[in-house]
């Protein structure tokens, strides 16, 4: 079943298109990676989510209700990370964090208790005194402090140190071991890259890719490093072979992940001396689904 | 300060009027084009001698006059009325004026960090300061010499015109100075505009009383330096004197707290909170309370105070009908029947003004609506299951039911000041009732700043620039003569002036009744619109 099912939904501000043509599914249960650049429509989307915009076009679904319509009653059963917090200056963050639980419903005492250490944060300082870190940190306790089906997590990391983000990890792994869903959008792909079961990349507004990131990397190429005893020249010819570049002994290419087998078996004769291989990092993915189309 | 320490004082300054290219020019051609109006208006209205000594002996000689403009020489010439007339509006506006443009580009920038950026730059340490005191100064001057200039267009006397509009802007300066030690002082941008505001309050409240009561008291203030230089009388210039002895004194203050504290610290620390929430945050109205606790706080520390000032001066109000017989004949009484009636105007007069400053919390209170949205905060909180409509009633309520506290605090501070000022404590629940029948007017003002929350949210000033029309209708209806329409505008023109009118129920109710209108449009207003978001 499907927690989150936007269809075809537009979104304008005036002449610009924040959405355009959006589609997204989100299954129960995953953690979905949402990627995408700086003003692709992100938060856009997110925010179209929680009924704080409404869509101009297209239909929208979470957790079988209208994230227009139903706002208030969906948000007992959801937490949110915005990306960018802004606490009430002359509350402490500990009356941050137990307003918005209570808002929320109510909060599990053991768990913020918790959460307040793992994330090593002082609950009794004045807001106004946190840094951008803490201030993301005082947002990620509240939501992780309370029991929800669905988090939405709108880079909920940026300004955290790499243990926080480690922690920040754990707790993931542990809120989807409990079946929650958990829609996650990052700048950091090795973070998507570790949590996410399936990956959304977002660009302009629409979806341009979305699958396991298996299929994504069988989507694209693997790059090829090899040592031939005799220089490989022919591997331009072999079909799905791209960017080939020849140094003597040393080969280096992409090949598009279907036609790897017909490129092993065209280095077989040359005398293999070193064979490595690697898929793509999320990186090479993202970076080349932009190059590709800004290219065409 | 050192020459490199003020870099970039240049660059500074074209920033700041390139942001403020609309609000600036609102503030001067708002409040200079009244202070025009005004002076325009007085010539034609006193057109015979005896209408202009008739002013002096009546409405110059007013407890009201002497408590709200102090005492100004020179009223039985055209000069002196049109200064007489003016100087309020145009005395606290200047300070005002100059008190949210400096905080706005001083410690606001500060507060949000983007001053930050900018000295990242090639910007040296006491360049925001000094481009704060050159855009007040320069603000302050320009208000100054376009009041001078409506004088002489006017065809008032070419050196009482030249000294009132000096005085005016060196109180313009001088509050500069002020506002540039309160941002040294606290943290916040709101906490310097509540220190510098008070700042403004003390001073005009300290001259009024030493007017009213015609003692050195005057002398403590900067309103009574300005107005001590005696335009369209003597003309002394040496007040002007303790006006920039005072503006120089506090800049040396402002550059030594700078120099001695932090980029974003301030003198006033910010204290450690509880770990947890008290009970009160567990509601919407309980967190929306809490937010404005502060704001709550000083404003009724303030009105209380300001409250209790006015009670206190109303014993002393009939002593002026034994000074000046013809005042009797204003009133169209004699004896105790005439003091009576003069207490009855004073007091009608301060209900209504105290109902006006309440508006200003009343609109403040609400548009921490806006404040909240455009912060992002808002996103936060409808994120949970608490719908709009629950989240911004419950600020509205606040706001609304802060108002009516504020103005039964107003009715107590007046009743206390009077029974210290006279003795007699019978007439506590008029004050509370009398400031009461008022209540509705603030409420109205309040509730179309809700509307436009709901229903335009990028014109949420509108509810600023209705206040600044009522003050102006309240301060400056009957000189500048407008027409009735005009009049009705402000929502108080409608209420029945208790207590030297009888109490109405009709447009009482009526008021109360648009204000459950217009709250009721805002709220179905926002529950229609996309949040504004960062």
């Amino acid at each position: 079943m499907a927690v989150i099912e936007l269809h075809d939904v537009v979104k304008t501000f005036g002449p610009t298109h924040a959405l355009d043509h959006l589609d997204l599914t989100v299954e129960q249960g995953e953690v979905h990676g949402f990627l995408g650049p700086n003003g692709a429509g992100k938060s856009t989307t997110i925010r179209v989510l929680l009924g704080l915009l409404r869509a101009d076009s297209g239909t929208a679904t979470m957790l079988g209700g209208d994230p227009w319509h139903d706002a208030a009653t969906l948000h007992r059963r959801l937490a949110y990370v915005p990306g960018d917090v802004s606490l009430w200056p002359n509350l402490s963050g500990g009356e941050v964090i137990d307003v918005l639980a209570r808002m929320r419903g109510g909060l599990d005492e053991a768990r913020r208790t918790e959460m307040l250490e793992r994330f090593d944060l002082d609950p009794t300082k004045k807001a106004r005194t946190y840094s951008k870190g803490n201030r993301q940190k005082v947002a990620l306790v509240a939501a992780l402090a309370s029991r929800a089906d669905l988090y939405l997590l709108d880079e909920p990391t940026s300004g955290l140190d790499p243990l926080m983000e480690a922690e920040f990890q754990e707790a993931v792994l542990e809120l989807k071991q409990e079946g929650a869903t958990i829609l996650l959008s990052s700048h950091i792909l090795a973070e998507a890259e570790a949590l996410a079961d399936r990956i959304s990349i977002i660009r302009a507004g629409r979806v341009v890719q979305s699958g396991t990131l298996a299929e994504l990397r069988h989507l694209t190429r693997t790059t090829v490093i090899v040592e031939t005893d005799r220089p490989a020249d022919g591997i331009a010819q072999v079909p799905g072979v791209h960017d080939p570049e020849v140094h003597g002994n040393r080969t280096t290419f992409d090949v598009d992940s279907d036609h790897l087998d017909a490129a092993v078996t065209a280095l077989a004769g040359l005398g293999v001396r070193s064979l490595a291989a690697h898929p793509p990092t999320l990186e090479e993915l993202f970076l080349r689904q932009y190059g590709d189309e800004v290219d065409s | 300060m050192s020459s490199t320490s003020v870099t970039g004082v240049g660059h500074l300054l074209r920033l700041v009027l390139r942001r403020d290219r609309v609000r600036l020019p609102l503030w001067v051609v708002g409040l200079g084009g009244t202070i025009v109006a005004s002076a325009l208006a007085v010539p034609p209205l006193y057109d015979t001698p005896e209408k202009i000594a008739g002013y002096a002996r009546t409405v110059g000689a007013s407890p009201v006059s002497y408590l709200m403009s102090g005492r100004q020489v020179g009223l039985d010439t055209l000069g002196g009325i049109v200064a007489n007339e003016i100087s309020q509006v145009a005395q606290l506006g200047i300070c005002l004026m100059v008190v949210f443009l400096v905080v706005r580009h001083t410690r606001a920038e500060e507060e949000s960090g983007r001053a930050e950026l900018l000295r990242s730059t090639v910007l040296g340490r006491d360049a925001a300061t000094l481009a704060g005191l050159v855009y007040g100064v320069a603000t302050a001057l320009l208000v100054g010499a376009i009041t001078t200039t409506s004088m002489l267009a006017a065809g008032l006397d070419a050196g009482g015109s030249l000294t009132y509009g000096t005085g005016l802007a060196l109180l313009g300066v001088a509050y500069t100075a002020v506002t540039l030690v309160a941002v040294q002082l606290s943290t916040s941008a709101r906490g310097a505009l509540g220190l510098a505001g008070a700042a403004v309050a003390v001073g005009y409240l300290v001259r009024g009383l030493g007017a009213m009561e015609d003692n050195a008291l005057v002398w403590l203030s900067p309103f009574g330096w300005a107005q001590g230089m005696d335009a369209f009388g003597d003309e002394r210039w040496w007040p002007a004197a303790l006006l920039l002895g005072f503006t120089a004194l506090l800049l040396a203050v402002a550059a030594r707290l700078m120099a001695h504290r932090d980029f974003g610290g301030g003198l006033l620390a910010t204290r450690p909170g509880p770990a947890r929430a008290g009970r009160l945050l567990s509601t919407p109205f309980g967190v929306a309370a809490r937010l404005q606790r502060g704001l709550l706080l000083g404003w009724a520390v303030g009105l209380f105070l300001l409250g209790m000032l006015y009670g206190a001066v109303i014993p002393t109000v009939p002593d002026l009908i034994a000074s000046n017989p013809e005042m009797a004949d204003v009133v169209g009484a004699s004896g105790q029947a005439a003091e009576d009636a003069l207490v009855d105007a004073f007091l009608g007069y301060i209900y209504l003004f105290m109902a006006v400053i309440a508006c200003g919390f009343v609109v403040s209170s609400v548009l921490r609506l806006r404040a909240e949205e455009e912060a992002g905060r808002t996103e936060m909180v409808l994120a949970t299951p608490v719908s709009r409509t629950s989240w911004m009633a419950a600020t509205t309520a606040v706001a609304l039911i802060a108002a009516a506290k504020l103005t039964v605090l107003m009715g107590l501070g007046l009743a206390v000041g009077y029974g210290v000022g006279s003795g007699e404590w019978d007439r506590v629940l008029p004050q509370v009732g009398g400031q009461l029948a008022y209540l509705p007017g603030t409420l109205v003002v309040g509730a179309l700043a809700v509307a436009l929350h709901g229903l335009l949210p990028r014109g949420t000033g509108l509810a600023w620039a209705a206040v600044a029309l009522i003050a102006l209708q309240v301060i400056l209806g009957q000189l500048l003569g407008l027409p009735d329409a005009v009049q009705a505008i402000s929502p108080f023109w409608h209420l029945a002036a208790v207590p030297v009118d009888d109490f109405e129920v009709v447009p009482y109710t009526g008021l109360l009744l648009l204000t459950a209108a217009l709250v009721a449009a805002g709220l179905w207003g926002y529950r229609r619109r996309d949040a504004v978001t960062g």
